[in-house]
C-alpha cells in the first residue's frame, strides 16, 4: 500500500491542495493596550477580523489612516511589539514544508521563516536600505543566512534574481542615494522576492513614487508574483491601485473587515455602503459628474461608535446598525459584506454615491 | 497640570530622576538653612576653632571660629544662587540667537553664529583670570555672574538653532505667517515650546558648569573671597593648610555637599534628556524604540 | 484697463549649492508664464511629480521665494517691491495659502482656533473681541465648521478633513482674492477627498475665489480645474483648458503622465496586466 502510494510522482500543487488557503485569520483580535499615569486605555485597531488568502493571489487590503490596516498587517507579519497585544484569535500559515501557528513561534523560528517563507516591502526603501553600504551589503545581511549558497554561488545567485526582475546587477554596486526612488522600492522588491517567499506583504510600496514610476514597480511585482506564484498581500489605500493589481479585496473600516470579494466584484457591485462610497467618489478622467464627500469623520478607535461603526455616517442606517454590529456573512458567492441592510437587500446599496 | 504629570510620571518611572532630585532637594534644604542661621556669616571667630564634629557644632568649626554647617549653609546658597543666575543669563542669551538665527536664517543666521563660533573657541579660563587681575577688587559676586553668563551660552545657542531651523520647514510656521503673526509672535509662541525641554535640561549642565567655574576660581583666590561660597570655604581651609593640620573637616563637608549637588543636577539632566528623546521615551512607555 | 489678478512672467528660480569648488545647480523652474485675469474666478492647476519645480513656484507666487529672474505682479505690482511688514501684510490679505500636510500645518502644542483668530486681527478691521469672533466663524461657516465646533481644540483632536477645512476657513478670513493650494488633499483619507475637492469649486463658483491648485493627481485636476499647465523639470511643457488637454495631452511627457494613471473602471478587462494575472489565478 505505502510504498504504491510512493510511486505516484505528486506535484507540490497535489501535495499542498488549492483548497487550503495558504494564510488563514481566525476571529483576530490585536488592542493597544496602555496604561499611563495609572488610566488603562485600549484602543481596538484590529477588531475580530477573519480573511483568508489562496495561493498564488494578489489580495488587497484597503482602508483610510487609523481603520487599523497597519495593525493588521503587524499582526499577520508577526511583529507584535507592546502596546499591541493580540487578545485573541490566530494567524495560521500553510507553508508548503507545514502549517505554522504565528504566535506559537519562538522568536529563532519567526526568523527563520522571514525571507524564505515570508517577506515584507515597505513604503520606505531606505529603512531597509543602509545609506552608507553599498546594495549587495544588503543581499548579504538579509538573504544570505536563508539560502544554501556561499561566495561566488550566491553572488551569482543574486543577479541572477535581478536578471529575473529586469535589473541591472550593477546596482549591487551602487550606494542606495546613487538610485531614484523608483529604481530603490525595485531594488528592495528585489530583496523581499530573492528568496523565493510564499507570502510577501507588500504595506504602501508605491504611495511615495511618482505616478509614472508606479506604474512600472507594480508590474514588476506583479510579474515576480506570478513566475514564484507566491501570494502577496498588497495593502494601499488607493482604489485605483487596487482596482488594477489586486485579485480579492477586503476593505477596513475602524479596526473591522467590512467588506471582502474578488476584485471586480467589489467595484462592480459593492455590497456595503461605505465601499460604494469610496468607489463612486472617486474621480475620473472624462467623468464630469459631481462627487460627493463623506459627511462626518473617521471614528476614534479609542471610544468607536456602538453597533455597526460605520452608522453615523452611513446614508442607509437603520435602527438596528445603532445598536448591533452587523457579522461579515456571505451575500453573494465569494463576496461577504458586513451590513445589515445589504444582508437584507442587496440592491439598496447600489442608490448610494 | 500636565508638567505636574510628567514630573510624576518621571518621579515613578526613571530612577535617575527620583536619586537626582532627592540629591537636590537635601541641598536644598541645606541653602535654606543658611536663614536661621544664629551666625552673621562674614563674623569671625564666633565659636571656638578647631572644634572637631560634635553635639554642639554638628560639623564642627574652622581655624577663622566659624561653625562649619552654618558657614556652609550660606555657601552652599550662594553657589547655588550663582549657578542660577548664570543658567538664567546664559540660557536668556542663548534663546534669543538661537531662535532667531534658526527662524531667520539668511544673513542674519551667519552673523550670529559667526558670533556664535567665536564664544565657543575663546579660552574660558584664560579670559575669566584676566578678568580678576583688570578689576581686582570691583570684581564682586555679580560681575563674575555676568561675565560667565557671557561666556557660557554659545554650544546651547547652537543646540537650539538647530531645533529652531527644523520648525522653520514645518507647515504650521508659514501657516502662522500666512495669519500674519509677527517674527517675534512665531518665534515666543509657535517655536519656544518645542526648545523648552531642551533648555532644562541644558540649564542642569550649565548650572553645574557655572559652578565648577566658580568654585575653581575661588579656590585659586580669583574671586572675591569675602562672599562666602563652596570654593571660598575651600580657599580659606587651604590658607590655613586644613588638611594638613588634621582639620578635615572644613574641607571634606563642602566638598562632599558641592558633590551632591554635582551628581543631582547631573542626573536630573540625563533623565530629562532621556524624557526629551522621544525614542528612549517610546521604548519606556512599552512602545517600539 | 484693469491689471490681471496674477501675471507670473518669464520666471526663473535656480537654486545653488555647495561652496566654490563642488558647485551644484538646481534650475528649479526655467521660463514659467501664466496670467489669471481679474475678472472670472477659476481654478487653475499645476501639474507635476516631485522634482517638477510646481512647490517653488507656488513659494515665489506667495512671495516666500524671490525669482532669480523674471517677474511675478499680483494686480499689477512686482512682488519685489512687497517688502514691508505692513507691504506683506497687505499681500497676505489677498493671497492666501493652503499647505499640504493637515496634520503638520498646526501647531501641536496649540489650540487650532489661535490662526484664525490671528489672520482677523491682523488682516482685518475688526478690532473687538466680538468682531473678531464673527468673522472667524463666518469664514468657518463657509467652510461647513462654526467657531462652536472649533474653539478651544487642539490638532490631535480633529481629523485630516476637518483640519484642511479649518486651514482653508483661516485663508479665507481676509476675504482673499487668490489661493494658493500646495497638494490640499494628497494626505487626506478619500472618504474626506471629496468634500475639501468640493470646497475650492464652491469658493470659486460662489466666492469669487481663483485657486491655484497644484498636484501631481490628474484626476482631481480634471475633476475641478479650469485650466492647467504641466510642468516637468521646472518647464512647462504643456498647457491650456483642463479638460481639452487632458483629453487629449500632445506633448509626449503629458501623454506619459496620462497613460500612466491607473483607470479604475472596467481596469480588470481592459488593462491586459490585469488580464494576464486573472488567467494566471483561475
Amino acid at each position: 500500500m505505502i510504498t504504491e502510494l510512493r510511486s505516484i510522482p505528486l506535484s507540490p500543487e497535489m501535495r499542498a491542495p488549492q483548497t487550503a488557503p495558504l494564510l488563514e485569520v481566525d476571529r483576530l483580535k490585536a488592542y493597544y493596550k496602555t496604561q499611563m499615569f495609572g488610566v488603562d486605555r485600549e484602543v481596538r485597531a484590529v477588531d475580530d477580523i477573519s480573511l483568508k488568502v489562496n495561493r498564488n493571489e494578489i489580495y488587497g487590503l484597503a482602508g483610510e489612516s487609523s481603520s487599523g490596516k497597519s495593525s493588521l498587517i503587524k499582526t499577520i507579519a508577526g511583529a507584535i511589539r507592546p502596546p499591541l497585544r493580540v487578545v485573541e484569535g490566530s494567524v495560521r500559515f500553510n507553508f508548503k514544508d507545514g502549517e505554522r501557528d504565528i504566535y506559537k513561534l519562538s522568536p529563532q523560528e519567526l526568523s527563520a521563516i522571514r525571507w524564505s517563507h515570508l517577506s515584507y516591502i515597505m513604503q520606505g526603501s531606505m529603512s531597509v536600505l543602509n545609506p552608507v553600504r553599498r546594495i549587495k551589503h544588503a543581499f548579504v545581511d538579509f538573504a544570505l543566512p536563508h539560502v544554501n549558497a556561499k561566495g561566488a554561488d550566491f553572488t551569482s545567485l543574486v543577479e541572477r534574481h535581478l536578471k529575473r526582475v529586469h535589473l541591472d546587477p550593477a546596482v549591487l554596486q551602487a550606494y542606495p542615494h546613487e538610485l531614484s526612488g523608483g529604481m530603490r522600492q525595485r531594488v528592495t522588491i528585489a530583496l523581499a522576492t530573492v528568496c523565493g517567499p510564499e507570502f510577501i506583504i507588500a504595506d504602501e510600496p508605491t504611495t511615495a513614487l511618482d505616478v509614472i514610476v508606479q506604474k512600472g514597480v507594480l508590474l514588476m511585482l506583479r510579474e515576480i508574483q506570478q513566475e514564484l506564484r507566491s501570494s502577496v498581500l498588497f495593502v494601499t489605500h488607493d482604489m485605483a491601485v487596487h482596482a488594477n493589481l489586486t485579485d480579492r479585496l477586503g476593505i477596513m473600516y475602524a479596526g473591522r473587515l467590512v467588506e471582502e470579494g474578488r476584485t471586480r466584484d467589489l467595484f462592480k457591485r459593492p455590497l456595503h455602503p461605505y465601499t460604494a462610497h469610496l468607489i463612486s467618489s472617486l474621480p475620473r478622467i472624462g467623468d464630469e459628474a459631481p462627487k460627493k464627500g463623506l459627511e462626518g469623520s473617521p471614528p476614534s478607535l479609542a471610544n468607536p461608535p456602538p453597533g455597526c461603526r460605520f452608522h453615523p455616517r452611513c446614508p442607509l442606517a437603520i435602527d438596528i446598525c445603532r445598536l448591533e454590529a452587523p457579522p461579515m456573512m456571505e451575500i453573494l458567492p465569494g463576496h461577504r459584506a458586513a451590513c445589515h441592510v445589504a444582508q437584507a437587500d442587496p440592491t439598496r446599496v447600489e442608490t448610494v454615491g | 497640570m500636565s508638567a505636574f504629570k510628567i514630573f510624576r510620571d518621571l518621579f515613578s518611572h526613571n530612577g535617575e530622576f527620583a536619586i537626582g532630585l532627592v540629591l537636590l532637594l537635601v541641598v536644598l534644604a541645606v541653602a535654606a538653612c543658611s536663614f536661621f542661621s544664629p551666625y552673621p556669616p562674614m563674623d569671625v571667630y564666633v565659636v571656638p576653632p578647631d572644634v572637631p564634629p560634635s553635639w554642639e557644632h554638628p560639623l564642627g568649626t574652622t581655624s577663622r571660629g566659624q561653625d562649619v554647617f552654618w558657614q556652609l549653609t550660606f555657601a552652599i546658597r550662594n553657589t547655588l544662587l550663582f549657578g542660577i543666575v548664570v543658567a538664567i543669563l546664559s540660557r536668556i542669551i542663548s534663546l534669543f540667537v538661537g531662535l532667531i538665527s534658526g527662524y531667520k536664517g539668511g544673513w542674519v543666521d551667519r552673523v550670529l553664529m559667526s558670533i556664535n563660533d567665536t564664544f565657543v573657541v575663546i579660552p574660558l579660563f584664560p579670559i575669566l583670570v584676566l578678568f580678576y587681575f583688570i578689576m581686582r577688587d570691583q570684581m564682586s559676586w555679580a560681575l563674575l555672574a555676568v561675565i560667565t553668563a557671557l561666556l557660557g551660552w554659545a554650544y546651547d545657542a547652537r543646540l537650539i538653532r538647530s531645533i529652531a531651523m527644523s520648525l522653520r520647514t514645518r507647515e504650521f510656521t508659514r501657516q502662522a505667517v500666512f495669519s500674519g503673526m509677527s517674527t517675534g509672535k512665531i518665534v515666543l509662541q509657535e517655536h519656544l515650546p518645542f526648545v523648552l525641554p531642551i533648555v532644562f535640561s541644558t540649564t542642569m549642565n550649565n548650572i553645574n558648569w557655572s559652578i565648577g567655574i566658580e568654585v575653581t576660581l575661588s579656590v585659586l583666590g580669583f574671586t572675591d573671597i569675602n562672599t562666602p561660597t563652596i570654593g571660598g570655604m575651600i580657599y580659606w581651609a587651604n590658607q590655613h593648610a586644613a588638611l594638613v593640620s588634621g582639620i578635615w573637616w572644613w574641607v571634606t563637608f563642602p566638598v562632599a555637599l558641592v558633590i551632591m549637588l554635582f551628581i543631582g543636577l547631573f542626573l536630573l539632566a540625563i533623565s530629562m534628556n532621556e524624557y526629551i528623546d522621544p525614542r528612549s521615551r517610546l521604548s519606556r512607555l512599552g512602545g517600539q524604540a | 484697463m484693469t491689471p490681471n489678478l496674477l501675471d507670473v512672467e518669464n520666471v526663473d528660480k535656480i537654486f545653488t549649492r555647495g561652496g566654490i569648488i563642488s558647485r551644484r545647480v538646481n534650475h528649479a523652474v526655467n521660463d514659467v508664464s501664466f496670467s489669471l485675469t481679474a475678472d472670472k474666478p477659476e481654478v487653475f492647476t499645476i501639474i507635476g511629480e516631485s522634482g517638477s519645480g510646481k512647490t517653488t513656484l507656488a513659494g515665489m507666487i506667495l512671495n516666500s521665494l524671490a525669482p532669480t529672474s523674471g517677474r511675478i505682479l499680483f494686480q499689477g505690482k512686482d512682488l519685489r517691491d512687497v517688502r514691508s511688514r505692513r507691504d506683506r501684510l497687505e499681500f497676505m490679505s489677498h493671497v492666501q495659502a493652503v499647505f499640504q500636510n493637515p496634520f503638520d500645518a498646526f501647531n501641536p502644542l496649540k489650540r487650532v482656533d489661535r490662526y484664525l483668530f490671528s489672520a482677523a486681527q491682523n488682516f482685518t478691521e475688526c478690532r473687538t473681541t466680538d468682531e473678531v469672533e464673527e468673522r472667524v466663524d463666518d469664514s468657518l461657516r463657509k467652510v461647513g465648521l462654526s467657531l462652536a465646533e472649533v474653539r478651544g481644540r487642539y490638532p490631535h483632536e480633529m481629523s485630516g478633513g476637518q483640519l484642511q477645512r479649518v486651514a482653508i476657513a483661516r485663508a479665507l478670513v481676509p476675504n482673499p482674492s487668490l489661493i494658493v493650494a500646495d497638494e490640499p488633499v494628497s494626505m487626506i483619507d478619500a472618504s474626506l477627498r471629496m468634500t475639501v475637492i468640493n470646497l475650492f469649486k464652491k469658493l470659486r463658483d460662489e466666492l469669487g475665489v481663483s485657486i491655484i491648485y497644484i498636484t501631481h493627481d490628474l484626476a482631481t485636476a480634471y475633476y475641478i480645474s479650469d485650466r492647467l499647465i504641466i510642468m516637468q523639470k521646472g518647464k512647462v511643457v504643456e498647457g491650456g483648458d483642463a479638460r481639452t488637454v487632458l483629453a487629449a495631452p500632445q506633448h509626449p511627457y503629458s501623454i506619459k503622465l496620462r497613460q500612466a494613471v491607473l483607470s479604475v473602471d472596467g481596469a480588470w478587462r481592459d488593462d491586459p496586466l490585469t488580464e494576464a494575472v486573472h488567467v494566471v489565478a483561475s
